[in-house]
């Protein structure tokens, strides 16, 4: 079994299936083709600015899959359905690292958080796939997208940065809270953590009180539950609160 | 609200229809979106803002560093 970082982006188009859910049809197909494991889908916000095309969000989505495959086959597979799926005017590209392999991490997060605030061409980052042996391929339109796949490895890497794809449900309803200990939402989520926007981290038998949408970040190198503190009661963070992460 | 209205709300550069109120100011993008016939829940993971029905959360809302830009708006949806 070897341990991949794979992360695709710019493969959607206003109205068309969103890059998170391809990401996670694709981290399905793997999982399912080679009896692997794949974690939670983090989604990394890019750099927003006039110089930089985008289709619909400038968003990258990661995912860590633990497989026996071979990565000519891992990238096959994701290709045949990236291509597939992506929307007709998107420019995708995807990028796939083997973690066990030699690579300099801090560069590839370097990359990674430049992205977030500056303009960045394909050439830098074919030229740093190239040295730091990461398989970084385009797939159609400009291929633009490679340079969000790449920056997505490196945040991912960072371990602070992105939401988790997905809502998480407990039981909790838009209007009534649920109330939950933190180790049975650990148990029910496979999270890592609960924590509160400064970072405490909450103990197993504190409750926090569940409403409306439920999401989680990627803080820490945990996938975390975030949470903050109304009248003296934890409660699940607002979307406005996530927004940042 | 009618189009006319809506439109009001946004402001033209060159192809570009850009809300005028800028980021962070949820209450008039819940205003605005709750009157838009053309408001199209975005993916759940795009979605910013708590209320559903907000221009924040709308599949037309495309970012820019200070605002967003309304495509329906852009592509003629909303005339």
């Amino acid at each position: 079994m070897k341990n991949w970082l794979i992360c695709i982006d710019d493969t959607d188009d206003i109205g068309t299936k969103g890059t998170g859910e391809i990401a996670e049809e694709i981290a399905q197909i793997l999982a399912e083709v080679s009896g692997g494991k794949v974690s939670f889908i983090t989604r990394h916000q890019l750099f927003v600015h006039p110089d930089i095309p985008y289709t619909s969000h400038n968003s990258a989505m990661c995912f860590h899959l633990c497989s026996p495959l071979p990565q000519d086959e891992i990238l096959k597979l994701a290709v045949a359905h990236l291509v597939a799926e992506s929307a007709p005017a998107a420019d995708p590209g995807i990028a796939i690292l083997d973690t066990g392999s030699v690579f300099d991490a801090s560069a590839l997060i370097d990359f990674g958080r430049k992205a977030k605030s500056e303009v960045i061409t394909k050439a830098t980052a074919y030229a740093l796939a190239e040295q730091q042996n990461i398989s970084l391929t385009e797939h159609g339109g400009t291929g633009q997208g490679i340079i969000g796949a790449l920056a997505g490895l490196g945040l991912r890497l960072l371990g602070n940065d992105g939401r988790v794809k997905g809502k998480i449900k407990l039981g909790q309803s838009d209007e009534v809270p649920h109330e939950l200990s933190v180790a049975d939402i650990l148990a029910k989520t496979g999270l890592d953590a609960v924590m509160s926007t400064d970072e405490y981290q909450l103990k197993l038998d504190e409750t926090v009180q569940l409403k409306g949408k439920v999401k989680a970040v990627y803080l820490n190198h945990k996938f975390v539950l975030l949470v903050n503190r109304d009248a003296n009661v934890w409660c699940n963070a607002s979307k406005q609160v996530l927004q940042h992460y | 609200m009618d189009p006319i209205s809506v439109r009001k709300e946004f402001e033209q550069n060159g192809t570009q229809w850009i809300f005028r109120t800028g980021l962070g100011q949820y209450g008039k993008a819940r205003a605005v979106a709750l009157q838009c016939h053309f408001f199209t829940a975005d993916d759940e993971d795009e979605q910013i803002d708590d209320e559903l029905r907000s221009c924040y959360n709308c599949q037309y809302r495309r970012w820019t560093m200070t605002s967003f830009e309304c495509v329906a708006l852009n592509k003629g949806i909303i005339k």
